[in-house]
């Protein structure tokens, strides 16, 4: 029993991660109808942000670059929203759902090879937040990645504080309820557009960069947790807060347990990705809503 | 108050839905534009607010050119407007609602705080709902909603897209009840209505569109003949 509750404990550690990622995929799909297909790209620019930031100023603690990486990736989606998304919104462009994939698209491989170009294919690692292990009774972690949830949590617990309360947080979710109403009152979609995307932006990038010491960063590490964030916007309910929140939660267990109890622990790990698909498979064929959907206006 | 003259407005290039319509809205007074399906009275308060593009024409508002004007700065120019659809935040509490129509004067916490009180005063209902989700009321309560709403920044012109379309017989009749109220509480009010009889009970002028072409247009005295009306 305390296997599985050890097991559980470090998907829930992991899960706070992935939602924190994929809430910044829902913020951005929720406000500005687009799906960001530059998202795994945002979170290994977080990576990168927090390693080099960290090589420029020595003397900072390592958890006070995950702001400032966020910040860094967040005006870089600001730029990119501006000069590529925002006259798509403004009705310039002429098949605005294909040019959102395209552009998207674009920015993804853009970004990659230039990573590539720039800091070669090999893995870089900022430094540890903290040595060593903690044990909290029921599983050992690394500090590091007992450090990640913990700080995920706080920022997923800020930004639900910035949704429900703060008028930002209002306007964002009139627009992403009704973009004629909010218009109506006066609410400057646009700029909401920009804030959404920025900020969507900044949340992978602070994922990718609590996870960085953990996993190290190369050009393509934001692969494979950028479809798990799509994975867990549909599971979730496409535009859902709560459903981005929980669906991670539940990919995070889901792979943990998979892997532990996967009767062959050679290749346990390689199923690590598909045990989130089953469940994915699942919901999709009982709630092809997803849990949370709203039905489409 | 406002005047439009001369309107275009297509969706496609060349293909107009209106062509060259004119009207203006007196100030203090419910002018009603009516007319069959399709002939463009939404396509027209669309135009006004910002939605759409005109492609000619004027539309003047207290003699300031407002064409080409986005519907988010009209609401500071003291326009509102309210849509055919149900257009209420569906996730959000009535309270919330209420709140994001004082958005332009969101710093002004006491405004909107004093705005809100004035709303609940007028719709005495809502107070009682002001935690429910928008989204969960009746059809006629969600108008209150969207009314309660445009009024936070007390409007002088407000835009009405048919107040009562799938609304049941009495919210309906407190809804034109409501309309006449505002009007003599100093609000001008452009009222688009397919409920022909309604809206010339309540109208103080009536344009009526043919075709996206203005047709009859005169004080509803003239109108009140419903005979002469009934070949719409």
């Amino acid at each position: 029993m305390s296997y599985f509750w050890s097991l559980g404990a470090t998907g829930v550690t992991m899960g706070v991660l992935y939602a924190l990622m994929a809430l910044g995929l829902t913020l951005i799909f929720s406000i500005l109808r687009v799906i960001n297909f530059a998202h795994g790209e945002f979170y290994m620019l977080g990576g990168y942000a927090s390693y080099f930031i960290l090589n420029a100023f020595t003397g900072l603690h390592p958890l006070l670059v995950i702001p400032l990486a966020g910040l860094a990736t967040a005006l870089l989606g600001l730029v990119f929203e501006l000069a590529f998304l925002r006259p798509m919104h403004q009705g310039r462009i002429e098949r605005p759902d294909e040019y959102a994939v395209l552009i998207t698209f674009g920015l993804s491989f853009f970004l990659l090879n230039l990573a590539l170009a720039l800091f070669g294919p090999y893995p870089h690692r900022p430094p540890s937040f903290f040595e060593g292990t903690i044990d909290l009774g029921i599983v050992r972690l690394s500090a590091d990645r007992l450090t990640a949830s913990v700080m995920a949590l706080i920022l997923l617990g800020l930004l639900l504080l910035l949704i429900n309360r703060t008028w930002l947080g209002k306007a964002l979710r009139a627009v992403s309820q009704d973009k004629q109403a909010a218009a109506v009152v006066g609410i400057n979609s646009l700029v909401m557009n920009s804030a959404a995307f920025a900020m969507g932006a900044g949340l992978a990038a602070m994922a990718g960069a609590l996870l960085a010491p953990s996993f190290f960063v190369t050009p393509d590490v934001g692969a494979v947790p950028s479809i798990r964030s799509y994975v867990i916007i549909v599971l979730g309910g496409m535009g859902s807060i709560q459903g981005s929140i929980l669906g991670g939660l539940l990919i995070g267990l889901v792979e943990s347990l998979g892997v532990g109890y996967f009767p062959d622990p050679s290749r346990a790990l390689n199923y690590k990705t598909a045990f989130g698909l089953v469940i994915f498979a699942l919901v999709l064929l009982f709630r092809p809503r997803g849990l949370f959907g709203r039905k489409e206006a | 108050m406002l005047e439009v003259s001369n309107l275009y407005v297509g969706y496609y290039k060349d293909l107009h839905i209106l062509q060259g319509v004119s009207l203006r809205a007196r100030e203090a007074q419910i002018t009603a534009v009516l007319g069959p399906n399709g002939v463009g009275k939404s396509t027209l308060l669309k135009a006004i607010f910002g939605f759409v593009k005109p492609d000619q024409g004027q539309i003047r508002l207290q003699d300031r050119d407002i064409m080409g004007t986005r519907a988010h700065q009209l609401v500071n120019l003291g326009v509102s407007y309210i849509a055919q659809r149900q257009s209420v935040f569906p996730n959000m509490t009535v309270e919330e609602n209420m709140e994001l129509g004082g958005w332009s004067f969101r710093r002004d916490r006491a405004r909107v705080r004093q705005r809100i009180e004035a709303n609940y005063e007028r719709f005495p209902i809502l107070r009682e709902r002001c935690h429910s989700p928008s989204g969960q009321l009746s059809g006629g309560m969600q108008r209150m909603v969207e009314l309660g709403r445009a009024l936070m920044t007390e409007p002088k012109l407000l835009l009405v897209d048919e107040p009562t379309a799938g609304l049941a017989v009495i919210p309906a009749r407190e809804v034109y009840r409501l309309l006449v109220r505002l009007k003599e509480e100093g609000i001008t009010i452009l009222l688009v209505d397919q409920n022909i009889r309604q809206a010339i009970n309540i109208a103080d002028y009536v344009f009526v569109l043919e075709l996206g072409r203005n047709r009859l247009e005169g004080p509803r005295d003239e109108f009140s003949d419903l005979k002469k009306t009934l070949w719409l």
